[in-house]
């Protein structure tokens, strides 16, 4: 019976549109980018500019040869319109109004230029020939001259991302249904539109969103009962505050900045990969900075310079990594050490690797606090966004004390051991003792080995015994080829330690007692600690050159520490003030956390803001959370998203005329959630579908996906097994018999290395975020939900839908193993009745009781399991049966149906 | 009972998304007052399913089987023989030359350490180091004169692959898959068989459906077995037990939609799981190598370790497409035909790996009467410089890369054999006579799978997205059969 004609009574063409819907959706869906083309108020067309319109594709496509270039081609600089009607070697490149008659047309046109890579696109070609045709105006008049290399023009600085920020007035609207300023920001639009918030989803449905919101897991069905008997005046209020305040909160927000960080467990670049065994406490101070809801700028400023701010304290590493409280500062720079780092591997481009380790470590500084990518300018001047190649090696210069490519250190130099001088001192002397020891039972062991060499050459040829005596001790490689020969045709006269004890058991035996004394000696030593974190080594810091094409062994020009030259107002160069403090250390970093989070730097507020609302909503206010350049979308609420970023920036206050959240993530959190927008229902209204089909203005909320780490840690809590162990070195992983990453301790056995099983207790069970992140070894389950794979850092995750994902449900060992173990939860919650696991099964899976419906096909479908388990009906009679009754097994799989669910894995 | 179910429901939603047409569908929306959308919406409703599509035209191919070459085979090499080259090797280049990498360029031409013979009646010119390829030239079309313009791996990779020297839009796999939908119900219509070596550079981004929705990316079968994870449920599982489980799972999921009408999401996890539940058996079956017969083995070098994991893939292209799979990729590890140095050793390697697999995946098709609607493309997305990369000593030479100017073969699928098409400079450098760019090599493709690429559109973005782009660009119809 075809599904959308069933029984149910409703028309054909009542289901024929819900399929019509799903596949207009489907396209708009599809549409992954927001156009940009069609901001409020701008729908008029104008005429073509030189600075707005033709100068950008120029610039892409021409400039390095002709104008910003170290060397001019043909004679032509295209930078000023004048110049290109000046011409070069071959006349005037451009006559207004006549684009067959331009140079600068027909070459391009023809396809002559631009000589190599990319050429302009058919719509570019296009821009060109109408900017001509109309008369090649510009905006204003030209400057008289310019500077060498890449100017960055008036259109450029007024890019929307670059506006210093401003916090603009609330909307006043008479309209009910608004919750706070974001609501306004968003009604307002609306209104415009025809559109107006969904009414407040269900409270089960809000719980749920909220939980997996804030801790990335599921509620209990005590949670939603909770919930019930809050008297509070808004009880959803009161929920964010519990769940903000419990330590799953920050195990969830710390998974979100660890993805924009590049959070891995190894050092990546080559297929060594090998582990990074003390990144974890980055990923710890993360943790505990979310949950103390450090102020953001100060946790911003702690991963860019906390060596430098424990230096102002203490006045060197060791003492810094003694304090506890200066000790996190150090561990803070983790995040500069995230990037993947392959110098201590043999074999490769050392220059390569290093700046490989800078380059991404920019990318990851860059895209992360400005939301731009800078890479670009490593090479030549950027051909999109006004970053001159200057202002790349600027940034650079911030972090060359301590990533110093000509001195550089590798990863294990870079460690800090947490031994205080007392440690250090106990271990000397451990040492020296077991030394001395070891030295004993070396006399020892040579002693009896030539006693037993005398005793057996008693029982052999008299001849043979002086011959064979002095070639046994010579050393082997001094031996001659008649003592080798001889002692290859006694190998019984061949006596080593390992064969002692066949020649004299007791002697053997005194051996291994030394042996377990050496031991025990050693077993004294203390345990050695490491912290792996940013610092400069005490030499003055080096001078940073700019590479001529990003090349190393190119260095041209000195640069000066500083910042992106579109940023600096009416200075010179974006030069960056030391502060005062006296670390010893370069202060470089120091001061560029100081300006990134100053208000002269409006990029950061915006960028962060913008992620926090793309976790909450599944897209940015901003669509490309990394990219805020010319290239990235524009803001589909300017001012909503300058609103959200003044306002977090600004010192506490409550009055929400002046709302000041004093960088507090949590408030940011809350202001959000609390919004209407936040609040209200997923469900689709045809009149607004057809309006906004993409809502991209927020009249419901979307239907989201799990992310992987959500998943999986709401599987291990649903079935009751989820570890509450925080912190501390990650959890294995390791490749299963058929080549799986799944959670293990490595170990392998025999000549076809088959993988032993290791028993690791609740550590099999711990939440995602402690599982190791292995670069080359992503574990199966995260990875097929999109988890990413850590090249550099993760700007935004995908979320796909696709076969692979529905066969780690269906058939994973690890799906299997949970939905046993939820069986087995259900009859110890709910008892042997087979109604009342059904029951208690939807409650923990779905919050919500069965539907008649529902709890009819679940009983009919464990009877026809049993039947068929009965009957012995499978393809494979032969193979092992698994533990278990009919009943329980049949149980096991209405469980592993409720997990693969999409009730479970998605979240209205 | 289920897999009924599923046909059916599969059945309605052909008949009520296409079969009705879209002019019923634009009605029943207007009836229900829904067509108030933005202009950037288009009238005509995008399906996005993998029932196979109408064509423009009668296509003359079926299926494509792609041998990606990429980090740029040495066509001076292998597949264009220069006279001029080998005549002044050590002299210097006499034009200007666009390199990669300037700090080690040369203008040493460098002629080819290896012979090049005539071969089979069409007589084409055939390195030495291709012996089997040398055997399958009468099949051949060799285009001496692609050319990209650009020399960097991923520049290159993304125009060959996607039409466009960016990333983010839908690869070529993508494209096909949308444009024909599939002839299977029971394997993905788009499968990559990637190189127990690693993935190629820039990595899953090689088979991204761009902008395209999830159904149109690339399914990849691992290289080792298992080839598909998880593909089985354990053997006590298996049978009527698991159609119960997925039957069971369907019901929970159709309720769930039906409380969520219109989430186009809900609706794909739901068709995930039946293309899952079906792939257990087919993908199983068309992975399965032991069937083949010994001679068969042989011809694709299961018998020599040195050829047999690539031979193997080639011969699991074959049987997918054999299956009604659209578009098969293969892919190499890293970059291996990226020879900057040492060039004598390394080709030589590529070539040992790639050679007879290649060869015997034509000659197989073709003695099964595939090769008439399978077209097989076996090339990278570069070539290499005719000069000597790196000044040291001879066994030391490398070429840097050429996106000027390289060849590429096409075989099958409405593609003469026995045919030389176009010809680069004297030296080798650039495409020379009849340049064929990315854009042309793509209208050709869809030309022989019957569609104009003019008209082939994916709506985003509010525009009309061609896999040519827009660029100029014609059908190569002197290299059709």
């Amino acid at each position: 019976m075809p599904h959308f004609v069933g029984s149910n009574s409703s028309t054909p063409v009542r289901r024929a549109w819900k399929v019509a819907i799903a596949l207009v959706v489907a396209t708009m869906i599809s549409a992954r980018s927001v156009a940009s083309t069609t901001a409020p108020g701008s729908g008029h067309p104008q005429p073509l500019s030189f600075e707005q319109h033709v100068r950008p594709i120029l610039k892409a496509h021409c400039f390095d040869c002709h104008g910003e270039g170290e060397t001019l081609k043909g004679g032509l600089d295209l930078r000023l319109k004048r110049w290109i009607e000046r011409g070069g070697d071959s006349g005037t490149a451009l006559i207004p109004g006549k684009p067959d008659a331009s140079l600068l047309f027909k070459r391009v046109q023809s396809g002559e230029m631009p000589k190599r890579d990319r050429k302009p696109t058919p719509q570019e070609i296009e821009t060109l020939k109408r900017w001509i045709e109309g008369g090649a105006g510009t905006a204003r008049p030209e400057p008289e001259t310019l500077g060498q290399g890449m100017q960055i023009t008036e259109e450029e600085r007024a890019h929307w991302a670059f506006q210093p920020l401003r916090r603009p007035d609330i909307p006043k609207l008479q309209k009910s249904g608004i919750r706070n300023p974001i609501d306004a920001f968003l009604a307002r639009d609306q209104q415009a539109r025809g559109l107006r918030f969904s009414a407040e989803a269900s409270p089960p449905t809000l719980i749920r969103r909220a939980f997996i919101g804030l801790w990335g897991l599921i509620p209990t069905p005590s949670d939603l009962e909770a919930y019930s008997l809050n008297e509070s005046a808004d009880p959803f209020l009161t929920l964010l505050d519990r769940l903000m305040e419990s330590p799953r909160y920050g195990e969830r927000w710390a998974r979100h900045w660890l993805d924009i960080a590049g959070y891995a467990d190894s050092d990546g670049y080559t297929n060594d990969d090998a582990p990074r065994p003390y990144a974890y406490k980055y990923r710890d101070y993360v943790i505990r900075a979310l949950n103390e809801d450090k102020p953001f700028h100060r946790f911003i400023t702690e991963q860019l310079a906390g060596d430098e701010l424990a230096l102002a304290q203490h006045k060197d590493l060791e003492k810094s990594s003694q304090d506890p409280a200066t000790r996190d500062l150090l561990i803070a720079t983790g995040f500069l050490r995230m990037a993947a780092d392959g110098t201590a591997t043999g074999g490769i481009d050392q220059d390569i690797a290093r700046n490989h380790v800078i380059a991404d470590t920019l990318k990851i500084v860059s895209t992360s606090l400005l939301g731009l990518s800078v890479g670009c300018a490593q090479c030549h001047d950027h051909r999109y966004d006004p970053i001159p190649q200057a202002d790349y090696y600027r940034l650079r210069a911030i972090f060359e004390p301590a990533y110093d490519w000509k001195r550089w250190r590798t990863p294990s130099q870079r460690l800090l051991s947490l031994y205080t001088p007392a440690d250090r001192a106990k271990a000397a002397a451990v040492d020296e003792e077991a030394g001395k020891l070891v030295k004993e039972k070396e006399a020892k062991q040579a002693e009896f080995i030539d006693a037993a060499l005398k005793a057996h050459l008693e029982k052999m040829d008299p001849a043979l015994r002086e011959p064979l005596w002095n070639a046994f001790k010579t050393p082997p490689d001094k031996r001659n080829p008649e003592q080798k020969k001889l002692l290859a045709d006694h190998p019984s006269a061949n006596i080593n330690a390992g064969v002692l004890y066949q020649y004299n058991p007791k002697a053997a035996d005194e051996l291994k007692g030394m042996d377990a004394k050496i031991g025990e000696v050693r077993s004294r030593k203390p345990q050695e600690d490491f912290i792996s974190i940013l610092s400069e080594p005490a030499e003055a810091a080096p001078v940073t050159h700019r590479f001529h094409r990003g090349d190393p062994k190119q260095p041209k020009e000195a640069i000066a520490p500083g910042t992106l030259t579109v940023l600096s107002r009416g200075e010179e160069t974006p030069g960056l003030p030391l502060p005062s403090e006296q670390p010893p250390t370069s202060r470089r970093r120091l001061a560029f956390a100081t300006w990134a989070t100053s208000p002269r730097n409006p990029l950061l507020a915006r960028v962060i803001v913008n992620r926090v609302w793309m976790h909450h909503f599944g897209r940015g206010l901003v669509g490309t959370p990394a990219d805020f350049g010319l290239q990235g979308e524009r803001p589909s609420h300017p001012e909503l998203l300058d609103w959200l970023a003044s306002a977090f920036v600004a010192p506490r206050n409550d009055d929400p005329r002046h709302l000041g959240l004093g960088w507090s993530l949590k408030r940011l959190n809350r202001l959000i959630m609390s919004s209407a927008a936040y609040r209200q229902s997923s469900a689709r209204d045809p009149g607004m579908e057809g309006l906004d089909p993409e809502n991209r203005f927020y009249w419901r909320k979307s239907l989201q996906r799990l992310d992987a780490e959500a998943i999986r840690d709401s599987l291990l809590a649903v079935s009751g097994v989820l570890s509450g162990k925080m912190f501390g070195p990650p959890v294995p992983v390791r490749e299963d018999a058929v080549g799986q990453i799944v959670v293990g301790v490595d170990k392998k056995q025999g000549d076809n290395k088959m993988p032993v099983e290791v028993a690791m207790g609740e550590e099999e069970f711990r939440r995602s975020i402690y599982v190791e992140v292995r670069r080359s070894r992503p574990l199966a389950f995260l990875h097929a939900f999109d988890a990413p794979v850590m090249e550099v850092n993760c700007e935004r995750r995908t979320s796909s839908t696709v076969a692979p994902q529905a066969l780690m449900l269906m058939n994973s060992d690890f799906s299997m193993q949970q939905s046993q173990k939820l069986a087995d939860r259900l009859k110890k919650d709910a008892g042997p009745l087979r109604e009342a696991q059904i029951d208690r099964a939807w409650k923990l899976a779905f919050l919500r009781a069965p539907t008649r419906d529902e709890f009819r096909s679940a009983q009919d479908f464990i009877e026809r399991q049993i039947a068929s388990l009965l009957a012995g009906n499978t393809s494979d009679s032969s193979s092992p049966k698994p533990a278990g009754s009919a009943e329980e097994q049949a149980m096991r799989s209405l469980c592993q149906n409720l997990f693969s669910s999409n009730e479970f894995l998605y979240q209205d | 009972m289920s897999l009924n179910r599923f046909e059916s429901r599969r059945s309605f939603l052909q008949q009520n998304a296409l079969g009705v047409g879209s002019v019923a569908l634009a009605w029943l929306l207007r009836e229900e007052n829904l067509l108030a959308t933005p202009p950037a919406v288009p009238r005509q409703l995008q399906t996005f399913d993998m029932k196979p599509k109408q064509t423009h035209r009668e296509g003359r191919a079926r299926a494509m089987i792609s041998l990606f070459m990429h980090g740029g085979p040495s066509h001076v090499d292998l597949f264009d023989p220069k006279q001029e080259l080998s005549k002044r090797s050590g002299e210097d280049y006499p034009g200007e030359i666009t390199y990669s990498f300037v700090d080690r360029a040369s203008k040493k031409l460098f002629g080819s350490p290896w012979k090049f013979q005539p071969q089979g009646a069409c007589g084409t010119e055939v390195s030495e180091l291709l012996p089997h390829f040398s055997k399958i030239v009468d099949e051949v079309c060799l285009i001496r004169s692609m050319h990209t313009d650009i020399n960097g791996h991923e520049p290159s990779i993304w125009s060959m692959n996607t039409g466009r020297p960016q990333p983010g839009r839908p690869a070529l796999g993508s494209w096909i898959t949308y444009a024909l939908g599939s002839e299977s119900r029971d394997l993905p219509a788009y499968v990559v068989l990637t190189d127990p070596g690693g993935h190629p550079v820039d990595g899953a981004r090689n088979w991204s459906n761009g902008w395209m929705p999830p159904l149109f990316q690339g399914t990849v079968a691992r290289s080792r077995e298992p080839r598909i994870l998880n593909l089985d449920p354990p053997p006590h599982l298996r049978g009527d037990l698991q159609r119960q489980n997925l039957a069971f799972l369907e019901k929970l999921n159709r309720a769930h939609l039906d409380r969520h009408p219109g989430e186009s999401d809900l609706e794909a996890r739901i068709a995930s799981y039946e293309l899952a539940a079906r792939m257990q058996l087919a993908a199983k079956e068309a992975l399965d190598l032991s069937g083949e017969s010994e001679a068969t083995k042989r011809l694709y070098g299961l018998d020599d370790p040195v050829t047999q994991e690539y031979g193997a893939r080639c011969l699991i292209a074959r049987r997918l497409v054999e299956r009604g799979v659209r578009f098969v990729q293969l892919f190499v590890n890293g970059q291996i035909w990226d020879n900057h140095e040492n060039i004598r050793k390394g080709l030589a390697d590529c070539c040992r790996k790639t050679d007879k697999p290649s060869a015997g995946l034509v000659t197989d098709l073709k003695a099964r009467g595939l090769l008439d609607t399978t077209l097989v493309h076996w090339g990278g997305e570069i070539g290499r410089l005719p000069v000597t990369e790196n000044h040291g000593p001879a066994e030391k030479a490398g070429r840097d890369h050429n996106g000027q100017g390289f060849s590429t073969w096409l075989a099958g699928g409405g593609i003469q054999g026995g045919r030389v098409y176009g010809a680069t400079d004297d030296f080798g450098h650039r495409a020379a006579v009849d340049p064929v760019s990315p854009a042309d090599y793509h209208a050709t493709l869809l030309h022989l799978f019957g569609f104009e690429h003019s008209e082939l559109a994916f709506h985003y973005n509010g525009q009309q997205q061609h896999l040519t782009d827009g660029k100029p660009c014609r059908v190569i119809r002197e290299i059709l059969a």
